[in-house]
């Protein structure tokens, strides 16, 4: 079990003055089995204006903002203290035949997993990506031993190279150039596992990281996170893997919510009257005690 | 008509009977009426089709499709019960989902359509009704049985030219209406009315009701505009609404009113761009809907409902939410995400149509397995197949007879203030034209027809007696005019305007040129005018400068006539905002409107071919400008609607008078009288002058005249007053801009005044040109103060980018 000091700021300076925001936040620490949220609070400059608290479809956290004052900054930071220990996953060959759990994916008891067997907007049915992650599942292949295989090979074959995509980079180009970030490899998998009829989900959060060798850590040096949840089928449910570090989620990992792609978790979006130009700071603290 | 045994069905035998005893000549000539009828309305000028640039017009059959009462009251039960179970559907998709959980529905049929918008989910019991209104298209089979083609949950459009239908024919074939009893559409349109009031949040006493459109742009809008009208509802676009503090408001010149119950007809994920990725919509709706601070009808996702692949699963759906079994059978139709129906399509592809499994809208001709194999192979549940039914006949109109076409129906019903759903006594048909698909969207193809249920002595119930609510308090003022409506009543002031006074300048020099042989007084007033007309834009410089009796000028003159000339980008300019404000125009405002810019379009066709002819052309359109100015005057209110489409007018007018009275006063002294009697032409005050003075023309009783005189309604002065008391009765007397408008408006008198006073009146006169000018600028600085303050939009954008056209 991990404990983690999580702090999350994301400011905006405006240009010109804002008139009227309204904003939709996923960024709520998800309470599920492996994560114990301690405390988790938001905190919005400008402060006045009215929130809501909810969940979405997913059952995520949502808050909602609308600022009805004139204003040339917005900061929203999330505070949370949460303890990690998700359990281990089954052994490999305990699993279904990826087959098998493709089957049940479209069964009643699958039900709730059938919606990330679909394509979504940023995680299409991709032919591409689904012919390079069908080289991980031959037939009868239990689909943990596939899950595995197929997330060393993303880690193998792709490099992490920030700034060469976009939110908005298909998967397509992803896995011609061969490169991207954890969002772009986390959509990639999603993508090859939809094309083979296997549930998977977009999974938001963030990752310890150590600084290199004698450094010091540096403030704010974290970043968020994105993984992929895969369905192993009615009995083990899902597991989730870290294609970027090729890693099955343990204690490293801090989980806010799970979509079908970004767009459906995305942490901070909103809808502006006026603001000119924006200019953005992110800073993401992630400490274990 | 006729049943198995070639009788003719009872029901249809008081309409034949009507039309014998008219004659079928006759009833030919009312069908050519109401075609007439349609257009005057303009219904094909909205429905012109963008991509051809062709005007199709809207056509009714004017034979009726009769409903017997019996078949109305088997309709009636059948769809309410359809109505019932999909609003259940709806309540369970977008809630427990245990129609999924318990597999009586495939989950991919919900989780893959893109018309289930998960922020709508909420696992809660519902506050209040998902589905308050719905239509179905029927199709009658040779069995005589009415079966389910498609169900409309979201905006369900055609209600509004249901009506329309309606309206339109009881005007031309009254002799019909006589001799059927034939069930009126109003007592249904009151329940309907009743029942959106009754769903306004509680402690809204006096709810302001609003129909969302996606404006004049789509082919939709004169069906929205119908409905309007019919309901009695302001007519909104999402840009005229905003969320404040939990409320939608409706921006009006007066500040913020609150909207309690929208009637939808904007696509869900068009609804609420921060939301949905569907792009447009009110920022912040979603969430008001969910607080209940605002009811939207249908509410957003009710599409879902629509579906037409969960055909084959709504007998399981009824039994499981309402264990009831489906009184009203379906068009027989399968789900191709399901194996064995997809392998049943495909041995005998023959006797299936595909379509997609979400959108009712949407089928693929016969055939059409081949898109299938492509597409669908990858994704089957994306598509249903229906086996068609050859469609029964109903009679139409086909020359001086009537001969049996298949039709489509489509049937209304809403649910009442006690729950209960009730069907319109009434519809809208279409033929199927072509055979092609089996359900193409009515409004845009082939003939439609009015449909007429039989009244039986039990039908004649009307609706609620007395509307619901408060009692009205008395208004007076229109200052809740949506600010977009008072830009657009604006700007087609100021078009009219601009067209006429361009059709006045060349009325003038068209004269002149006809004439022949000109005088070199003529010359010179010729080319006062060629300047005239190119300051406002209609002719180029260098045909301005062209001598006046070389052929350059009559050149430019037919040119600004042609095809992307001046006057049809002015009738073009007229025609935008003209069907924006629709709803804002009464029937004889619109009517003459709809006939300028037709007429005018006409004769300038005309026009091109010579000086005479295009003399002509003008003419017409300063008589059709005019005609609109006294309908404008005698029939519209002096409110808002009626204040800024004079405003915009006179601000127009203000700067094109004192534009072309510098024209026309900048003279040499020789000639300074031929310029006088250019001015007084041009205000057409010639006559005017000639009462009051006789023949002596002299400066200052001119300038009087076209210039300070407060009754001349083409005088200077005349328009700026007008401009500062629309300003005024806008904001109120202390508003700066109408200050700025009243000390304008001073200063024609002034200018008079000068000349009066000077020793040498000549001179003085003389040296207005300039004085002129300056007052034109000054009134153009004014009207972009009024653009800026009443008329300008803002438009939102998303966090992360930047707002465009920002320069810093």
């Amino acid at each position: 079990m991990t404990r983690y000091t999580l702090s999350h700021r994301t400011a905006y300076r405006y240009g010109r003055s804002v008139d009227l925001a309204s904003h939709l936040l996923h960024l709520s620490p998800r309470v599920v089995p492996g994560q114990v949220v301690r405390q988790a609070g938001i905190t919005v400059l400008p402060a006045e204006g009215q929130r809501r608290d909810g969940q979405d479809h997913f059952g995520n956290g949502v808050t909602w903002l609308f600022l009805g004052t004139p204003h040339d900054a917005f900061e929203v930071t999330l505070e949370a203290q949460v303890e990690v220990d998700f359990p281990p996953p089954p052994p490999a060959d305990e699993t279904l035949p990826w087959e098998e759990v493709r089957a049940a994916a479209l069964r009643p008891e699958g039900w709730e997993a059938a919606e990330f067997a679909l394509p979504s907007a940023m995680a299409p049915a991709e032919r591409a990506a689904g012919v390079y992650a069908a080289e991980s599942f031959p037939p009868g292949r239990p689909i943990m031993a596939g899950l595995r295989e197929l997330c060393s090979r993303i880690r193998r074959d792709f490099a992490f190279k920030a700034g060469v995509t976009t939110i908005s980079t298909p998967v397509s180009q992803v896995l011609a150039q061969r490169a991207g970030v954890c969002q772009d490899f986390a959509h990639l998998m999603i993508a090859g596992l939809r094309a083979l009829g296997l549930p998977a989900r977009y999974v938001s959060g963030y990752v310890r990281t150590r600084p290199p060798p004698g450094q010091k850590r540096r403030q704010g040096a974290d970043q968020s996170h994105a993984w992929v949840g895969a369905w192993m089928g009615p009995q083990h449910g899902w597991v989730d893997l870290d294609p970027t570090n090729d890693l099955v989620v343990s204690d490293e990992h801090l989980l806010l919510g799970w979509g079908r792609d970004f767009g459906d978790v995305s942490p901070v979006t909103g809808i502006l009257l006026g603001g000119g130009r924006q200019k953005l700071t992110v800073g993401v603290d992630l400490i274990a005690e | 008509m006729v049943d198995g045994r070639g009788q003719v069905r009872t029901h249809w035998r008081g309409l034949l009977g009507a039309f014998s005893s008219l004659g079928y000549p006759a009833v030919v000539e009312r069908g050519r009426r109401l075609d007439r009828a349609f257009e005057e309305e303009g219904v094909a000028t909205v429905l012109a089709d963008s991509a051809s640039r062709t005007r199709r017009p809207w056509r009714c059959d004017p034979v009726p499709l009769i409903l017997s009462a019996r078949e109305f009251a088997t309709l009636q039960s059948g769809l309410a019960q359809r109505a019932r179970l999909l609003a259940a559907m709806l309540d369970d998709l977008y809630g427990p989902q245990s129609l999924l959980s318990e597999g009586v529905l495939p989950a991919t049929l919900v989780f893959g359509n893109p018309h289930f918008l998960r922020p709508c989910r909420d696992p809660g019991p519902p506050s209040f009704p998902r589905l308050t209104f719905y239509g179905a298209d029927l199709l009658r089979g040779p069995d005589g049985v009415w079966r389910v083609l498609a169900d409309r949950c979201g905006g369900a459009n055609g209600v509004g030219f249901a009506a329309e239908n309606r309206n339109l024919l009881a005007r031309v074939l009254p002799e019909a209406f006589r001799a059927v009893q034939v069930r009126s559409l109003r007592p249904f349109f009151d329940t309907w009315l009743d029942s959106l009031q009754s769903l306004a949040p509680s402690g809204v006493d006096n709810p302001r009701l609003a129909l969302l459109t996606p404006g004049a742009k789509q082919e939709t809008w004169l069906e929205h505009l119908f409905l309007s009208r019919e309901l009695g509802l302001e007519l909104v676009e999402t840009g005229d609404l905003t969320v404040r503090d939990g409320h939608v408001y409706l921006k009006t010149l007066r500040g913020l009113r609150r909207v309690d119950v929208i009637l939808r007809r904007v696509k869900g994920e068009k609804s609420d761009p921060l939301e949905f990725d569907g792009g447009g919509g009110v920022p912040g709706l979603m969430q008001t809907m969910r607080d209940g601070a605002v009811r939207v009808v249908n509410v957003l996702g009710s599409m879902l409902a629509e579906m037409p692949g969960a055909a084959p699963y709504l007998p399981a759906c009824a039994r499981a939410l309402l264990h009831e079994e489906l009184e009203l059978q379906g068009l027989e139709t399968l789900w191709m995400g399901d194996p064995a129906s997809r392998a049943r399509v495909e041995a005998a592809p023959e006797a299936w149509r595909l379509r997609s499994a979400f959108d009712p809208g949407e089928s693929t001709p016969l055939g059409a397995l081949e898109v299938f194999s492509e597409k669908g192979s990858a994704a089957p549940w994306m598509f249903a197949a229906t086996r068609p039914l050859p469609p029964s006949g109903a009679p139409r109109l086909v020359g001086p007879g009537l001969e049996p076409a298949p039709v489509v129906l489509r049937m209304f019903l809403a649910r009442d203030a006690m729950g209960n759903w009730q069907a319109m006594p009434g519809g809208l048909a279409h033929l199927l034209e072509g055979g092609g698909a089996i359900a193409g969207p009515p409004p845009r193809r082939g003939t439609a027809k009015d449909v007429w249920v039989l009244a039986e002595d039990e039908d004649d119930i009307v609706g609620p007696a007395m509307p619901r609510g408060a009692r009205l308090d008395i208004r007076r003022s229109s200052g809740d005019l949506p600010s977009r409506v008072a830009d657009d009543l604006y700007w087609l002031g100021r078009y009219v305007e601009r067209l006429d006074a361009a059709a006045r300048l060349l009325r003038a020099l068209l004269a002149r040129l006809l004439r022949g042989a000109a005088m070199p007084r003529e010359i010179a007033e010729i080319k006062t005018l060629a300047r005239c007309l190119h300051a406002a834009g209609v002719i180029e410089a260098e045909a301005a400068a062209s001598p006046a009796d070389g052929k350059a000028l009559p050149r430019a003159l037919l040119a600004a006539a042609g095809p992307g000339g001046a006057l049809l980008g002015l009738l073009e300019a007229v025609e935008r905002p003209q069907v924006a404000v629709r709803d804002r125009l009464t029937h004889d405002m619109w009517a003459a409107f709809a006939h300028l810019i037709q007429e005018g379009r006409a004769r300038l066709v005309l026009g091109v071919e010579g000086v005479d002819a295009l003399s002509q052309a003008v003419t017409a359109i300063i008589r059709f400008c005019a005609t609109l100015s006294g309908i404008a005057a005698e029939n519209m209110v002096r409110g808002g609607a009626w204040m800024f489409l004079d405003l915009g007018r006179r601000i127009e007018r203000a700067t094109g008078t004192a534009r072309n009275l510098a024209h026309a006063l900048d003279q040499p002294p020789q000639r300074l009288e031929a310029g006088l009697r250019l001015a007084l032409e041009i205000c057409d005050s010639a006559l005017t002058y000639r009462a009051r003075y006789l023949a002596a023309v002299q400066p200052a009783p001119v300038l009087d005249l076209v210039l300070a005189d407060p009754g001349n309604p083409r005088a200077l002065a005349f328009q700026l007053t007008a401009v500062s008391e629309r300003l005024a009765e806008i904001a109120g007397a202390e508003d700066t801009l109408a200050a700025t408008a009243a000390s304008l408006a001073a200063r024609p008198q002034a200018l008079v005044d000068q000349v009066l006073v000077a020793p040498d009146m000549d001179a003085a006169a003389a040296a207005l040109p300039a004085a002129l000018h300056a007052l034109e600028a000054e009134t153009a600085a004014l009207s972009d103060a009024v653009a800026r303050r009443y008329v300008s939009h803002v438009r939102t954008h998303m966090l992360g980018e930047s707002e465009s056209g920002t320069a810093d």
